[in-house]
């Protein structure tokens, strides 16, 4: 794939890919973050006026509100769209196995022992 | 003819008992692609020789039996009739399957499309204000990727990466393609249905390989995985028996190994064994026409 450098680096993230992670980001905590902390948060060679630009993007699609009396410059997710979402997703999940079972589900249910396994990954190794 | 028409059946074992181990041994991506070629073209080969088996039922019929008799030729007769009633049943079953499986696709595809209503069509994430861990990828054009507030909450920066990725891949790669054409194909012929199961793993493991390499780092992808394995889990445990095929352990387990290699042979040789059941049913139906144009008067 264009953009794969050696072994141990990333690759390079297309604007789509960026907007996708600042909104992530955003989602990920329940209070508000500034350009900087957002730019800390994901990491990597983004600079800051990328992060800049990609708020406005998603400023101007109505996906992020800019906080207004809080802390200056924060953003956080707009949750309309995101709640309808969710109560779609609800009712199509309690109507049955189908039709979000058929679906490539990130991941899947555990056993016990799995559980200890998976939990052992991630106390034993380097974080 | 009649050895050729129960040659698909036997193969779709066969294809059955090696998709595992193809799954484990070859990279995703090829082992996923080879496979459900050969399902599908094993599953089109089973389905034609039950027709072909239906359609010996015609030398039965009263009219070409009347006929023969009246010219005095004798009537070959390649299966018991038997086996054509069976065969006319199986193909019943068969279309009924398929026609299910046809349905409950198109309910997917519809619930899904509900999903991502209100969203502006060039954001390629969607995210569900939900503390349920979920994630997964809408296919379409453009695809799109639902993840829950529950789910971005629960992995650190770089997991969420991981998680974009993955989901990303099944985007990119169609996999949602390879596993319908997979599903009508077991759908089509019951005994492909491990080869299905194989294939629906296949391309989560292709999808973690792809993230691993966005990343650049594979224990942070088997990180990723573990973290948002044991988050669903918590999130609903009733559920947690009900799935014993250790997916997500095994997906861990191949990320902290190194990357299947790239076994070209092998692949070949499973496309082959696919081959062979439809140049079974092609000559097959070379021998049915033969003996009808024997049968029916002309």
């Amino acid at each position: 794939m264009a953009g794969r450098g050696p072994h141990g680096r990333t690759e390079r993230r297309s604007s789509g890919e960026l907007e996708s992670e600042v909104l992530a980001t955003l989602w990920s905590t329940e209070r508000p973050l500034t350009p900087a902390e957002i730019q800390l948060e994901i990491g990597g060679d983004l600079a800051y006026n990328t992060v800049h630009t990609i708020l406005k993007r998603l400023y101007d699609k109505g996906l992020v509100l800019r906080e207004v009396d809080g802390r200056r410059g924060a953003y956080r997710p707009a949750k309309n769209a995101a709640e309808l979402t969710a109560q779609a997703m609800h009712e199509a999940l309690d109507r049955g196995p189908d039709p979000i079972a058929a679906l490539q589900q990130f991941v899947t249910g555990l056993s016990p022992e799995e559980e200890r396994a998976l939990r052992e990954l991630l106390t034993g190794g380097p974080v | 003819m009649t050895i050729d028409v129960y040659i698909p059946l036997a193969l779709s074992l066969l294809l059955a008992a090696i998709s595992p181990a193809v799954g484990r041994r070859v990279a995703p991506a090829l082992a996923a692609r080879a496979l459900t070629a050969a399902a599908v073209v094993t599953a089109a080969a089973t389905v034609w020789s039950l027709v072909l088996l239906t359609v010996t039922l015609v030398d039965d019929t009263p009219p070409v039996v009347a006929e023969a008799r009246a010219d005095g030729r004798s009537l070959v007769v390649p299966v018991p009739e038997a086996i054509g009633v069976v065969a006319c049943l199986a193909l019943a079953a068969v279309a009924h399957r398929l026609w299910r499986a046809v349905r409950a696709e198109h309910g997917t595809r519809r619930a899904l499309r509900r999903l991502s209503e209100g969203h502006p069509r060039d954001t390629e994430l969607i995210v569900a204000a939900s503390p349920v861990p979920q994630a997964f990828a809408i296919p379409g054009s453009p695809g799109r990727i639902l993840v829950t507030a529950g789910m971005l909450g629960a992995l650190r920066p770089v997991e969420r990466r991981v998680l974009l990725a993955h989901e990303r891949a099944h985007l990119t790669h169609r996999h949602a393609l390879l596993v319908t054409a997979a599903t009508l194909a077991a759908a089509a012929n019951p005994l492909l249905s491990p080869v299905r199961a194989t294939v629906v793993f296949l391309v989560e493991r292709w999808a973690d390989e792809r993230a691993a390499a966005a990343v650049g780092d594979r224990a942070t992808t088997a990180r990723a995985l573990a973290r948002a394995a044991l988050t669903a889990g918590r999130a609903k445990p009733s559920c947690a028996l009900h799935f014993t095929d250790r997916a997500v352990t095994r997906r861990v387990a191949a990320l902290q190994s190194a990357p299947p290699p790239h076994l070209r042979s092998v692949a070949v040789a499973v496309l082959a064994l696919g081959a062979l059941p439809a140049l079974g049913a092609a000559d097959a139906t070379g021998d049915l026409l033969r003996l009808l144009s024997h049968v029916l008067p002309h």
